[in-house]
């Protein structure tokens, strides 16, 4: 694809970036600029994450006790623990499976809306940019207290639905799975959409006009053009939303209530409630490294497609 | 280094040391005994008259500070632990339930009370004296019906799980030791055995019970009557009732499980002494009567009386007290794993 030519890694090689010159050491020995810049930051990074992450490990692979305290010899029970009962299984898989629909969902109603937002010329613009922005002002568990009085049993739809004569008893919606995928998906939308937005923005309408011009139809164009180019922004926005499903909590623990257990709540109630520190941090791993993973495993197969 | 003016004449290292005095005698404050106490306590009214009945009268008019560090109970406990081996925590008085402080019995995190330090100690009503805290407030689990929708009364927790009341039951996910500890009762169970519990929550579970996730989501169902039947503390109900839900308590047949608030001292508390005033003015007639008054539990202590009416509406009589039974925390703490395990896996899938 060329327009993917111009835009791929190929376009910047290696080696000649705009740090090439102060990328190693000056000419009288000290450390170099760029060294010297990325400091702080790896520093800060190494003991605000990397150490927690690696304590974390640690106390995964610790015995149980009361007190939480440190032991030897290590063990890997936690983790055979979570893995060999249906229960934790059944939550991880609901968990992924709630993440994958929730970030599907977003990607098909936020494409086009940020489309439309990145094509905009007027002054509404701004106005439509701040709407979407705005859910994210107010805190999730807010947003979520929300939601509960429209899907409560004498809520807003219910009373609606009753009152216009399409239902004699009311629906359950709170408590229920759906419930948690319509508060994640309202959670997670904007942040796709600004993603996917600044990324449409930077693809030339001119592109579009050729492809139009060469007789390519909406569906073509969009298909052939539009989707490989906003590729890398498309990852992004489904990469944030994912990790942000993945890792919800207030959303699950308010409108799932207490039969709907997703990896966030559970964590939680190992670490708080039953202070088992070590089972908690081994669940802790377990999600973390799916997340990891699956986030790879997706940038890598679409940077493949890209490439193509 | 000089001063033209004064003709002092100041080393480098003269003006260092000064300045490391400086710093240090600024630094001061932190590390002295300054009269300040840090209580851990649940947010909302609880802490809010904590401040009203106890802090204010009692010790912030003595000129002592007093910070509350507002947090629901679980995270408090893990801090505690968090900061078992350090020298110094950062808490001097913690607000625990009687499971609470039994968990944290069993860490080692506590102080054992030196009950010489307590004037207002030789108050406490005897079966709530604690080794490592004093309680504060009392109330005892009692059924709670609305009686619009569960008439005749019910008379005991054996209602909750008779055929005519199926799908008009709730329970709270975050009691589920209470909700074992009230069908153990029923099930031939005791304070120290909930296992025939299990057995009787299946078949509430059959019957379609409603499992609410906070107290505040049981209080809702009841009043939309989405539910009309559960266990509660009376206390609860007694604030339920003033906030216009109907609904009436009655103490069951079977036994009125205690439910005990405490204050413990944390062992590394960094201000032990002021920690000890807190105590002894939580027990104070006058705090005591308060919070009886504003929030429906009951006094802890035989020096304080509140008016005739209020007793009725929040305490229990004579052959009522006759039925209050102490929970074995010791034996919950050690399978409260397990329980919470069964909980999640089986009455709750």
């Amino acid at each position: 694809m060329a327009g993917g030519t111009a835009l791929s890694d190929a376009a910047l090689p290696l080696g000649r970036g705009p740090l090439e010159g102060v990328r190693e050491r000056t000419s009288d020995g000290r450390p170099s600029l760029a060294a010297a810049l990325a400091g702080p930051a790896t520093v800060y990074v190494a003991l605000a994450l990397l150490l927690p992450i690696a304590l974390l490990f640690r106390y995964g692979l610790n015995h149980f006790t009361p007190g939480n305290d440190l032991h030897w010899p290590l063990t890997l029970e936690n983790y055979v623990r979570f893995f060999s009962d249906a229960y934790y299984v059944e939550v991880f898989l609901r968990t992924l499976r709630v993440a994958v629909v929730s970030t599907a969902a977003c990607l098909v109603l936020g494409f086009p809306l940020a489309y439309v937002l990145a094509r905009m010329q007027s002054g509404a613009k701004n106005f439509l940019i701040m709407l979407v922005v705005l859910p994210l002002f107010v805190g999730n568990a807010v947003r979520a207290a929300g939601w509960m009085t429209l899907f409560g049993s004498r809520g807003f739809v219910n009373a609606a639905l009753i009152g216009g004569g399409l239902i004699d008893h009311p629906l359950v919606i709170m408590y229920t799975e759906t419930a948690v995928l319509i508060g994640i998906i309202a959670v997670n939308l904007p942040f796709m959409v600004l993603t996917l937005q600044s990324v449409i923005e930077g693809i030339e309408r001119a592109v579009e006009e050729a492809a139009q011009s060469l007789g390519a139809g909406p569906l073509a164009t969009f298909r052939r053009v539009i989707w490989p180019l906003a590729l890398p922004g498309t990852v992004a926005g489904t990469i944030l939303t994912f990790i942000l499903a993945m890792n919800a909590y207030a959303t699950p623990v308010l409108l799932g209530g207490p039969k709907f257990q997703m990896m966030g709540p559970l964590i939680y109630g190992e670490f708080a409630q039953q202070s088992n520190w070590p089972f908690g941090a081994a669940i802790s791993f377990i999600l973390m490294s799916a997340t990891i993973i699956l986030t790879a495993a997706a940038n890598l197969a679409a940077q493949r497609r890209y490439r193509r | 280094m000089s001063d033209a003016r004064t003709g002092i004449r100041l080393s480098r290292r003269a003006a260092l040391a000064g300045a490391a005095a400086l710093v240090g005698s600024a630094a001061l404050p932190a590390f002295a005994d300054e009269k300040k106490v840090v209580v851990g306590t649940w947010g909302g009214d609880y802490a809010r008259l904590l401040n009203k009945n106890i802090e204010a009268p009692f010790l912030q008019s003595k000129g002592i500070e007093v910070l509350q560090d507002i947090a629901s109970d679980e995270p408090r406990r893990n801090k505690m632990i968090a900061e078992k081996r350090l020298p110094r925590g950062t808490t001097d008085v913690q607000g625990l339930s009687q499971l609470n402080v039994a968990q944290m019995v069993e860490v080692d995190v506590l102080e054992k009370l030196d009950y010489g330090k307590l004037a207002n100690a030789k108050h406490i009503l005897p079966q709530l004296r604690f080794d490592y805290a004093v309680p504060h407030i009392y109330s005892g689990l009692v059924v709670l019906y609305n009686p619009k929708l569960i008439d005749p009364a019910p008379s005991g927790i054996a209602d909750l799980f008779e055929a005519k009341n199926a799908g008009k039951v709730g329970v709270i996910d975050i009691q589920y030791q209470w909700t074992l500890m009230a069908a153990a009762l029923v099930g031939g169970g005791s304070m120290s055995n909930f296992e025939p519990g299990k057995a009787k929550l299946m078949e509430l579970k059959a019957r379609g019970v409603k499992i609410y996730p906070t107290n505040e989501a049981l209080a809702q169902a009841l009043k939309t009557e989405e539910i009309g039947l559960c266990v509660m503390w009376k206390a609860r109900a007694v604030q339920w009732q003033n906030a216009g839900i109907n609904v009436k308590t009655i103490a069951p047949k079977e036994g009125v499980p205690l439910y005990i608030s405490l204050l413990a001292i944390p062992k590394n508390a960094p201000h032990k002494e002021e920690a000890y005033l807190y105590l002894d003015a939580s027990l104070e007639p006058e705090a005591q009567v308060n919070f009886a008054l504003d929030m429906g539990y009951n006094p802890v202590v035989d020096d304080a009386a509140p008016p005739a009416e209020v007793t009725a509406r929040i305490g229990f009589n004579e052959e009522e007290r006759s039925r209050l039974v102490n929970p074995d925390a010791d034996y919950i703490v050690k399978n409260d794993a397990q329980l919470k395990d069964w909980w999640d896996k089986v009455f709750k899938s």
